[in-house]
């Protein structure tokens, strides 16, 4: 065969095996050992220049020069596409940070509140509001507070006058509502209530309230006991105890007060600061609606029997998520909001 | 109200452990807390004898003594000038850990001390540092010191007493309601002594005036009395509750009154005027000296105790001066009485005085106890201070409080309670209470209420006696609730729940501020609001309703900035408040949602460098994607043709025709003056969320999707700097005919390449018809039509 088809089968031999040739660095260096190398097929022909007829000489230098620089810059664009195969593998760095979206938070009362309303709003209850500046009537007299009677001593009020108060609880929700409507009854008042105490770490002159009231026919303490338990496992967790210990409200006859078992120390008591050692924490009162503030509000305590819950949201708020001192949750500290991003 | 265990032990039996004592008193409704005892973790203090107390030989006040503590003579070291020979003492140990330190063994100028003699401060048992604790004589020797202690001093509760139980006021009290649940003997002390003085009514006669306000007034005399220290049995009980022994008169009338629960006062009877006491109303103005030197001047209804001339005691609350036990005192007045609970509270409010006295009135004493306790005080009296009683005691009674006789019926109780109580035990216990039982049969009972019971009056009492008394926790909870179907849906309350969530998305953080605020101060007060004011507030800076929520998210923002977070968007839903003197609660409410955003909208960012600062545009970009979100309308922009100092620029938002609220700029100059707030610019939205409701519309109404190519176009028009691109946008949808789908606005410049006095506007425009593709000579005829109205109204030119 002439030496310069060999050549030209070559070159073919050199594009099919290029064309199939894999992006490997170790590929690459066979590959080009083989064309290039000292002993490589190129090498190999220039060897044989001496071979070739003088006339035929130009020919056969311009054809292998041609054919060396081919396969030079072949390797060359070789290893540029290896290059640039390594860099997209190794330099994508995915642990720059992600562009997040600006969340804003919702307030820990909010939370607790809408918390608290939900597993009730479940049971059937739909909620009432009322005004935040009161009459004395529907905050006292109609709930069975004469006036004075040591009962308001317990409710530090705050006075527009002599007749109007800022709402020492949503409790005249209660009464509002009676008065509009016949039972059955199965309402919850959520709202904003004020006591004149001075601010200090767990009080403040502003607060929340959510009450519970049902009224029908047969509505019994056994029931509210139940009603309570549901809400204090939903909300709490179902590990947590509960206790019932007489009270006394004005507006409820048996009253009670609900204690569950410390969450913190799992109601063992000794050192533990949430429930300063006794191993309960109180969390709201309840009790059965007292006949006079039916008669205040025109139903029939003979025909009609309900229960009435209520408890203080910023008190919940602060037992869940461990808040110590009240004034973080009013004026607020975007450092403290910011931890209520999270569901 | 302090409960201590060894003084209860002295009228029940029970052997409950201290915990489950606090439990039942719990259980019973009387909320009893634990008192720590300081002495409960500091070991290392026992009983010794001290002998041959000496001087130091190298220091003026010290004193060196032995002290024996059981098994070795100690040296101590001592500076109390009360320390001497032949006394008990509780001795220190060293190692022992006190709460001001610990206890070691030291040389005090070259003599050495193997322990401490300490004051009752240094042991935390009060604040006494006066002297040395010198023990009584049959303190053992060597015994643990709080093994000692506490058998002498028991240990306490704080009882948390709810307003309808004055009855457990006293130790007795406490007593009686523990035997209903233990069915023991109420020990009673008895009450005996002479009286060989001269007739009561030789010395003084007692007038009630006013026979409602006090419908019951006793009282004896005694005479020749020594005042003195009280014995240690006395000091004992009074220190083990917190009370400072004072001398044997007063400590008696304290003692009996922690007993019984019936306050009694004592007056010396040579400084009272006249022969006699009158218990009057006070007359407006009048002036007296209370026992704690006082002055204070009376309204006319504060009832008050006189003698012949002059008030000797506020009845009920406090003494006066001028007729107070004194050291010369020989001659004893002692009154126990009944007095009107209301009146009572009310002369406390008047005065703003609570007292043990007070505090036991206002609430209701027993008034067939009256009797009793004067006796009891008037043999303690005797037995402390020798005197002679006088033979005979006024009680001045003249109509018997009647007590309550409901009729309670069984059925009654188990439909409250839901579950069956067997008759007979329900009786049983009733008797158990003090109740009398008039009548009985098979379907209810007549009780009489006992009198130290005013909070037993109606069926309703008695039903909650038996759930006391049989344990709440004992009442069997209902094996299913009943559910009433709740048709209501998107109430208001949801609805503020729907909104909360939607501004939080875009980036805002929820904040509650005070609904009190101070109004003079600063007018945020977009709506014109007038404020309710306060009749008693907590401080000048809380006086009043607030009018806006506007004023706390600036002061909420400002204290961030101050604190170096400068990039917030804070927003806040809550009521305001109008005067209305119409209104029985002399103000209109409103709900208001308000929002706030100053610095820049995210954080530095690696992938888009420059972080984006907030401006109006931002705010009301949120305020137009929640009233769309909402109410699926847009909402309008316009001049609110207001001036506010705080604000640069207010722009009123209307829906349809009611105005929802404002958006505007706070003035920097207020921002650095009032808030220390410098070089950054605060924006806040304020609006009516009753008008939100309003158009609040939660269904959604579908819209085929046109299936036929939509056009675009783009406009860029020339017009002066004065024009409004609103204006324009409004023109251009105008007279866009009926497939203009939608204008969007994306460029504006103004700058090189253009006349000074104009700006460059680019606007997108999308055509659409829903039946059929549009053809661009169509389009090419609608956009000269714009193109002529621009040119028209706003001198426009193409660019
Ligand atoms: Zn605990």
């Amino acid at each position: 065969m002439d030496i310069f088809d060999e050549v030209k089968d070559s070159i073919d031999q050199f594009h099919q095996e290029l064309s199939e040739l894999d992006v490997e660095e170790r590929a690459i260096e066979d590959f080009r050992i083989k064309y290039l190398g000292k002993n490589g097929i190129i090498s190999n022909y220039f060897n044989k220049f001496g071979q070739i007829p003088n006339d035929k000489k130009k020919e056969f230098g311009k054809l292998m020069n041609s054919f060396k620089n081919e396969a030079n810059q072949a390797i060359e664009s070789l290893h540029q596409k290896l290059n640039e195969k390594q860099t997209k593998q190794e330099f994508f760095d995915y642990t720059l940070p992600g562009v997040k979206p600006v969340e804003g938070s919702i307030h820990p009362l909010s939370k607790t509140m809408d918390d608290i309303a939900s597993i009730f709003q479940d049971m059937g209850f739909s909620t009432e509001l009322g005004p935040e500046i009161e009459t004395d009537y529907y905050n006292f007299q109609a709930l069975n507070f004469p006036e004075n009677h040591p009962a308001r001593d317990a409710q530090d009020t705050f006075f527009v006058d002599d007749k109007v108060v800022l709402r020492t609880h949503t409790s005249p929700i209660q009464v509002r509502t009676m008065e509009k409507q016949k039972p059955p009854i199965r309402i919850l008042a959520p709202g904003r209530t004020f006591r004149n105490e001075a601010i200090d770490a767990s009080h403040y002159c502003t607060f929340h309230q959510i009450e519970g009231l049902y009224i029908d026919e047969d509505v019994t303490f056994s029931e509210l006991k139940t009603t309570l338990y549901l809400f204090v496992k939903k909300y709490f967790g179902e590990d947590v105890a509960l206790r019932f210990r007489p009270s006394f409200f004005p507006f409820t006859e048996p009253s009670a007060e609900v204690d569950i078992s410390c969450f913190k120390c799992g109601g063992i008591g000794d050192d533990c600061s949430l429930c300063k050692g006794s191993g309960w924490l109180e969390i709201l009162g309840c009790g059965m609606v007292d006949p006079n503030v039916f008669k205040s509000s025109g139903i029939d305590p003979e025909k009609y029997t309900g229960y009435a819950f209520g408890m203080g949201i910023e008190r919940i708020a602060m037992l869940k998520y461990g808040i110590d001192d009240i004034r973080l949750l009013y004026g607020s500290d975007k450092r403290f909001l910011q931890q209520f991003k999270q569901l | 109200m302090i409960i201590n265990t060894n003084w209860l032990k002295q009228y029940t039996d029970f052997d409950y452990s201290y915990e489950e004592l606090g439990d039942r008193l719990t259980y019973l409704g009387l909320e009893a807390d634990p008192v720590p005892n300081p002495l409960a973790s500091i070991e290392k203090i026992v009983v010794g004898s001290v002998s041959n107390v000496r001087e130091h030989p190298d220091a003026d006040r010290l004193m060196v003594c032995d002290v024996f503590d059981g098994k070795k003579t100690r040296q101590v070291i001592c500076g109390a000038p009360n320390v001497k020979d032949d006394i008990k003492v509780p001795l220190v140990l060293p190692g022992c850990q006190l709460p001001e330190g610990k206890v070691k063994k030291v040389k005090i100028r070259g003599v050495k001390s193997e322990g401490m003699i300490p004051a009752e401060d240094e042991l935390g048992l009060s604040d006494d540092h006066s002297g040395i604790i010198i023990l009584p004589d049959d303190a053992e020797i060597g015994q643990d010191f709080r093994k000692y202690y506490s058998e002498r001093f028991g240990s306490n509760f704080e009882i948390d007493l709810t307003p309808n139980r004055p009855d457990c006021t006293s130790h007795i009290g406490v007593a009686r309601d523990l035997n209903v649940l233990t069915e023991n003997e109420l020990k009673i002390p008895d009450t005996d002594f002479e009286e060989d003085g001269d007739e009561i009514e030789k010395y003084v006669e007692v007038n009630i005036h006013d026979p409602e306000a006090c419908p019951r007034y006793a009282t004896r005399i005694i005479k020749n009395v020594e005042v003195k220290e009280s014995p240690q049995w006395l000091k004992d009980r009074l220190k083990s509750i917190g009370l400072r022994p004072i001398n044997n008169i007063v400590d008696a009338a304290n003692f009996v009154l922690m007993e019984t629960g019936q306050p009694l006062h004592t007056f010396d009877y040579d400084r009272l005027n006249g022969e006699e006491i009158n218990v009057r109303m006070s007359e407006d103005g009048e002036e007296v000296i209370t026992l704690d030197g006082e002055k204070r001047e009376l309204d006319d209804s504060v009832l008050l105790i006189c003698d012949a001339q002059q008030p000797v005691a506020v009845a009920g609350i406090m003494g006066l001066e001028n007729s107070e036990i004194i050291d010369s005192t020989t001659n004893l007045l002692l009154e126990s009485a009944y007095f009107n609970p209301a009146r009572i509270r009310y002369g406390s409010k008047y005065l703003g005085l609570q007292t043990d006295s007070s505090y036991r009135f206002e609430r209701g004493v027993d008034p067939e106890n009256v009797i009793y306790a004067l006796n009891r005080l008037t043999n303690l009296i005797v037995d402390l201070a020798n005197g002679q009683v006088c033979t005979g005691l006024i009680d001045n009674y003249p109509k018997k409080i009647e007590q309550p006789q409901p009729k309670v019926r069984f059925s009654r109780i188990n439909k409250l309670i839901g579950q069956d109580f067997d008759p007979d035990w329900v009786v049983d216990k009733f008797e158990k209470l003090g109740c009398k039982i008039l009548d009985k049969d098979k379907n209810s009972v007549k009780v009489e209420s006992p009198s130290w019971r005013p909070d037993l009056v109606r069926e309703i009492d008695y039903i909650e006696e038996v759930i006391r008394i049989y344990g709440m926790e004992k009442v069997k909870s209902s094996r299913t609730i009943k559910i009433q179907p709740d048709y209501s849906r998107n109430d208001r309350y949801n609805f503020n729940r729907v909104v909360r969530d939607k501004i939080a998305s875009y980036g805002y953080q929820e904040v509650y501020n005070n609904s009190l605020f101070s109004h003079e101060e600063k007018d945020f007060n977009l709506f014109d609001l007038e404020p309710v004011k306060i009749k008693n507030p907590l401080s000048r800076d809380l006086a009043y309703m607030r009018t806006n929520l506007s004023s706390g998210l600036v002061t909420t923002a400002a204290d961030n900035i101050n604190r170096k977070n400068r990039d917030l968007r804070f927003f806040e839903i809550g009521k305001v408040h109008d005067l209305n003197f119409d209104k029985d609660n002399k103000a209109d409410e409103y709900e208001h949602f308000a929002m706030l955003l100053t610095g820049n909208l995210e954080p530095v960012s690696w992938k888009y460098g420059q972080r984006r600062t907030g401006d109006f545009f931002d705010l009301k970009g949120d305020i137009q994607g929640l009233i769309q979100y909402l109410t699926g309308k847009e909402a309008q922009f316009v001049d609110s043709e207001m001036t506010k100092e705080n604000y640069n620029q207010i722009v009123k938002i209307v829906i349809e025709d009611d105005i929802l609220g404002y958006i505007c700029q706070l003035n920097e100059e207020l921002l650095d003056d009032q808030y220390n707030v410098e070089e950054q610019k605060v924006f806040v939205f304020e609006g009516s969320l009753e008008i939100l409701y309003k158009h609040f519309t939660p269904e959604i109404n579908y819209q085929p999707v046109a299936s036929y190519p939509a056009i675009e176009r783009d406009v860029s028009i020339l017009v002066n700097t004065s024009t409004r691109v609103g204006d324009v946008m409004e023109l251009i949808r105008n007279n866009g005919g009926k497939h203009l789908q939608e204008v969007q606005f994306y460029d504006l410049y103004q700058g090189e390449n253009i006349q000074e006095n104009k700006k460059s506007l680019t606007f997108n425009l999308i055509f659409q018809n829903p039946e059929r593709t549009l053809k661009d000579q169509e389009i090419d005829q609608q956009m000269n039509i714009i193109f002529n109205q621009l040119k028209k109204k706003v001198d426009a030119k193409l660019r």
